[in-house]
C-alpha cells in the first residue's frame, strides 16, 4: 500500500523533493528529469588534458569524496580558454607556464593560497617563483608535472643521417612526406624558423606580416610534410606503433608507453634544442564548487605518490622533489635530467606571447590549414 | 520538401484563397492546435537558437570581451576585398579573407559529390527492393537499416579502420603481394571525406526512392511494353520520371546536412579535408571569435538555402514546361 500513500501524498503536496527524486529514480528517470545542479552537485569540475583524468594522478582525493571530479577533456589550452569564456563552469584548469598567462589576462584566475597545500613546502624552489607560477605577483598556478616536446622517431624507419645529426627539419622535409606527425598548434611555424637558423626567443612572439610569411613558407610546408596533425596523443601512438608516422613532435610518455610496448623508440635531443614546459593546476573564478575541494586536488595532484606515478609510467618530471626520491630508480634513471633547473638550463622553456600576439598567430595558423587542401 | 514546393506551385496556379470563410479558419485553427506540440519544440530548439545566431553575428569579439555594439563588420570580413590574390585550386580569390569563401566552395563540392554517389549506390538499391523482392520484404528493409543500429561517429571511425595504413584495404592487397607498401592516398584527404560521407548516407536514400518506385502503377509498365517499348526506353520515359519526386527529396536530404559537416572532415580528413564546418568550430572555440563563427554559418545556411531554391524552382519549371508539352 506504499504506493497508494505516495499518490495521496503527492495530491496533497506533502512528497518533499528528496522522496520525489527517489521515487522518479526508482524508474530510471530521476537525473534526466531534473537539471543535474538539483541532484548531488559535482564535487569539482576540472578541465584536464586527455590521460590525466585517470584517477591514479588524485588518489588522495579520491580516497577523501570518494568519486573522481567532474572532468573535461581539451586538446590545447586555447580551446579551453574559450570554452570557459563561453560559460563553462569549471573550477580548475590545467594550464601550462606558457598558457596560465592568458588565464589570468581573462580574468578568470584566483590566487592560491599557498598554505593551504600541504605539500608545498616540498616543491622545487626554482617552480615555487617561476614565472608562470608567478604572475603579478600572485602564485596563481600549483606546478604539478614538466616534461619535454621533442622528436619521437622509430629508429629503425628514419634514415641514418637523422640518427647521426637529429633536427627538427625531419618534419619539414619532403623524404618523410606522409611519414611524419606534428602537434596541431601554431609552433609548427616558430619551429621551422628555428630550422632556419632563428632563435626560438626570437619567434615565439613574431607578429604581422613577417609570421605570414613564415606560415606561408614554414607552416605550409610542415602542413604538406604531415600525414596528419595531431590533437591527442593516442592517435599518434598507435600511427607510430604500426610505422605509420617515422617521427613526430611529441611528449615523453609516448615514448614510455611504446618502449612498454616493445615498439623500437626514441627520443631526439635535436641541434635546434628540445622544449622544456611545466604546467600545474590553477583555480578558476567560474566554477560552484567549495573551494576545499579545489585545494584538495591540488594536494593530491603535488602528493609525491602522484609524481613517482609520472615518473614510472610517462616519464615525465614532476614538482615534488620527495617524488623523485620514491620513484622507481631505473625509471629516474631513464629520465636522464631529474633536475628542473638543469633540464631548463639545457633546453628551451616555452615563453608566453602576449595577448593580441597569441590570437594573431592562433587565427593565422588556423586559416592556414583551412586553405590546405 | 519536394511535395510542399509542389503544392506551393500548384496552389499559385489555383487562383486566390479565401481567408475569410469561416469553415476555413476553424481548420486553420484545428491545424495549429495539432501543430502546435511540434511547433512548440520548433520554436524553443530551433527559432531560439537560430535568433541568438542572428543577434550574435552583429556583435564583434575583441580579444577576451565581446563588444555589443551593432555592426556589419562580420559580414564585411566575408566579402570585402583586398589586392592581395589567392590562388586555390586554379581559382583565384581577390579577398581579405579568402578562407570561409574557399571552404564553401569546396564543401559545396565535396557533399555535391558524396550525394550523386549516394543517388548512383541507392537507386539500384531501391530498384531491386521495389522491382525485385517480392517476398519478406520487410525483413529487407529492416536489413537496410541495419547500419544505423551503430553510432555515426562509430560508422565514421570505423572507415578509418579500412581505409587506414595498416587497415582492411592496405593489408588486404599487401597480403595478395599487389602492392609492396601500404597505399597512402585512402586516408586523410578529401576524397577519404567523400567516401565516408556517401557510405554513411545511402542507407538513408534508399527508403524515400524505394517508397517513389513502389507507388508507380505497374499497369503503365505494362503498357509501355505492350506499345513497343524496350526496357531501358520504358525505364527512362516511365520509371526514372516517376520516381524524381523520391530521388530529389534524397539528394536533398543528403547535400544538406553533409555541407556543413564536422565530424567526418576531423576524423578522416586529415590537414587537407577541412570543410566549412570545421572551420566554424574552429571560429566558436580555439579562434575565440563567435561573432564571425555565427556570421559564417548563418551565410552557409542563406547559399545552401538559395541553392535548394533555385534547384526546386528549375525543377518545377521543367515539370510545367513537361506538362504543357504533354
Amino acid at each position: 500500500m506504499q504506493r497508494h500513500k505516495f499518490v495521496d501524498r503527492m495530491y496533497q503536496g506533502k512528497v518533499s523533493r528528496r522522496e520525489m527524486m527517489k521515487a522518479a529514480g526508482a524508474f530510471g528517470v530521476g537525473t534526466a528529469m531534473l537539471p543535474r545542479m538539483a541532484t548531488a552537485a559535482d564535487i569539482l569540475t576540472c578541465l584536464e588534458w586527455g590521460g590525466y583524468d585517470d584517477p591514479s594522478y588524485y588518489q588522495p582525493f579520491m580516497a577523501k569524496y570518494g568519486e573522481a571530479p567532474n572532468f573535461s577533456i581539451f586538446a590545447g589550452e586555447e580551446e579551453a580558454l574559450a570554452k570557459v569564456l563561453a560559460g563553462f563552469a569549471a573550477d580548475v584548469m590545467h594550464p601550462c607556464n606558457y598558457s596560465v598567462g592568458r588565464f589570468v589576462s581573462a580574468g578568470l584566475t584566483v590566487p592560491i593560497d599557498t598554505g593551504r597545500l600541504t605539500h608545498w613546502d616540498d616543491i622545487f624552489p626554482v617552480l615555487k617563483s617561476a614565472q608562470g607560477v608567478v604572475v603579478n605577483g600572485d602564485v596563481v598556478m600549483a606546478p604539478a608535472d614538466w616534461g619535454n616536446s621533442s622528436i619521437a622517431y622509430r629508429p629503425d624507419l628514419v634514415e641514418p643521417d637523422f640518427l647521426e645529426d637529429p633536427s627538427w627539419s625531419i618534419l619539414y622535409d619532403d623524404r618523410y612526406a606522409g611519414r611524419v606527425s606534428t602537434l596541431d598548434n601554431e609552433l609548427v611555424v616558430q619551429i621551422g624558423l628555428m630550422v632556419a637558423g632563428q632563435k626560438y626567443e626570437d619567434v615565439y612572439d613574431m607578429t604581422g606580416p613577417e609570421f605570414e610569411a613564415a606560415a606561408q613558407e614554414w607552416g605550409k610546408k610542415g602542413l604538406d610534410t604531415a600525414r596528419f596533425l595531431w590533437t591527442d596523443a593516442t592517435t599518434l601512438q598507435q600511427a607510430m606503433a604500426s610505422g605509420e608516422i617515422v617521427a613526430a613532435y611529441a611528449w615523453n610518455d609516448l615514448v614510455g608507453n611504446l618502449r612498454n610496448e616493445g615498439v623500437p623508440i626514441a627520443y631526439a635531443n635535436p641541434k635546434e634544442g628540445m622544449f622544456t614546459w611545466f604546467c600545474g593546476l590553477t583555480l578558476l573564478n567560474t566554477g560552484s564548487a567549495d573551494d576545499a575541494a579545489a585545494y584538495d586536488f591540488l594536494d593530491a595532484w603535488l602528493a609525491p605518490e602522484t609524481g613517482k606515478l609520472l615518473i614510472d609510467e610517462s616519464g615525465y618530471g614532476h614538482a615534488n622533489m620527495k617524488s623523485f626520491d620514491i620513484a622507481d630508480p631505473a625509471a629516474v634513471e631513464n629520465m636522464g635530467l631529474t633536475d628542473p633547473v638543469a633540464m631548463m638550463e639545457t633546453s628551451l622553456i616555452f615563453l608566453t606571447p602576449p595577448d593580441a600576439v597569441q590570437e594573431e598567430q592562433t587565427r593565422i595558423w588556423e586559416d592556414l590549414k583551412a586553405l590546405q587542401f | 520538401m519536394v511535395e510542399v514546393a509542389d503544392t506551393a506551385v500548384r496552389a499559385g496556379l489555383s487562383g486566390p484563397r479565401h481567408p475569410a470563410d469561416p469553415a476555413r479558419r476553424r481548420e486553420a485553427r484545428a491545424g495549429y492546435g495539432l501543430m502546435s506540440p511540434a511547433l512548440l519544440l520548433m520554436v524553443a530548439v530551433l527559432a531560439l537558437p537560430l535568433a541568438a545566431l542572428i543577434v550574435l553575428s552583429f556583435w564583434t569579439q575583441s580579444g577576451f570581451t565581446l563588444d555589443r555594439t551593432f555592426t556589419l563588420a562580420n559580414y564585411w570580413r566575408l566579402i570585402a576585398p583586398s589586392d592581395r590574390e589567392v590562388e586555390w585550386m586554379g581559382l583565384t580569390f581577390r579577398l581579405a579573407y579568402p578562407v570561409p569563401a574557399i571552404l564553401i566552395i569546396k564543401s559545396l563540392v565535396m557533399s555535391l559529390t558524396a550525394t550523386v554517389a549516394v543517388i548512383l549506390l541507392a537507386y539500384p538499391m531501391a530498384y531491386f527492393l521495389a522491382f525485385r523482392v517480392h517476398r519478406n520484404k520487410a525483413a529487407w528493409i529492416i536489413l537496410l537499416t541495419v547500419p544505423f543500429w551503430t553510432s555515426y561517429l562509430l560508422r565514421v571511425f570505423s572507415w578509418k579502420v579500412v581505409l587506414g595504413y595498416n587497415g582492411a584495404i592496405n593489408s588486404g592487397l599487401m597480403s595478395l603481394g599487389i602492392i609492396d607498401a601500404p597505399l597512402e592516398f585512402l586516408l586523410y584527404n578529401p576524397a577519404a571525406v567523400t567516401i565516408t560521407l556517401a557510405h554513411s548516407w545511402v542507407s538513408f536514400i534508399v527508403l524515400p526512392i524505394y517508397v517513389s518506385l513502389e507507388k508507380i502503377d505497374r499497369s503503365m509498365l505494362e503498357a509501355a511494353s505492350d506499345l513497343g517499348d524496350s526496357k531501358w526506353k520504358r525505364f527512362r520515359r516511365i520509371t526514372l520520371p516517376l520516381s524524381m519526386p523520391g530521388t530529389i527529396s534524397a539528394a536533398l536530404l543528403v547535400f544538406i546536412p553533409t555541407v556543413g559537416d564536422y565530424v567526418t572532415p576531423e576524423l578522416v580528413g586529415g590537414p587537407g579535408g577541412t570543410m566549412i564546418g570545421s572551420l566554424v568550430q574552429q571560429l566558436f572555440t580555439k579562434q575565440n571569435n563567435a561573432p564571425l563563427g555565427a556570421a559564417v554559418s548563418l551565410v552557409m545556411m542563406l547559399i545552401i538555402g538559395a541553392m535548394v531554391l533555385i534547384f526546386l524552382t528549375l525543377i518545377g519549371y521543367w515539370r510545367m514546361r513537361a506538362r504543357r508539352a504533354a
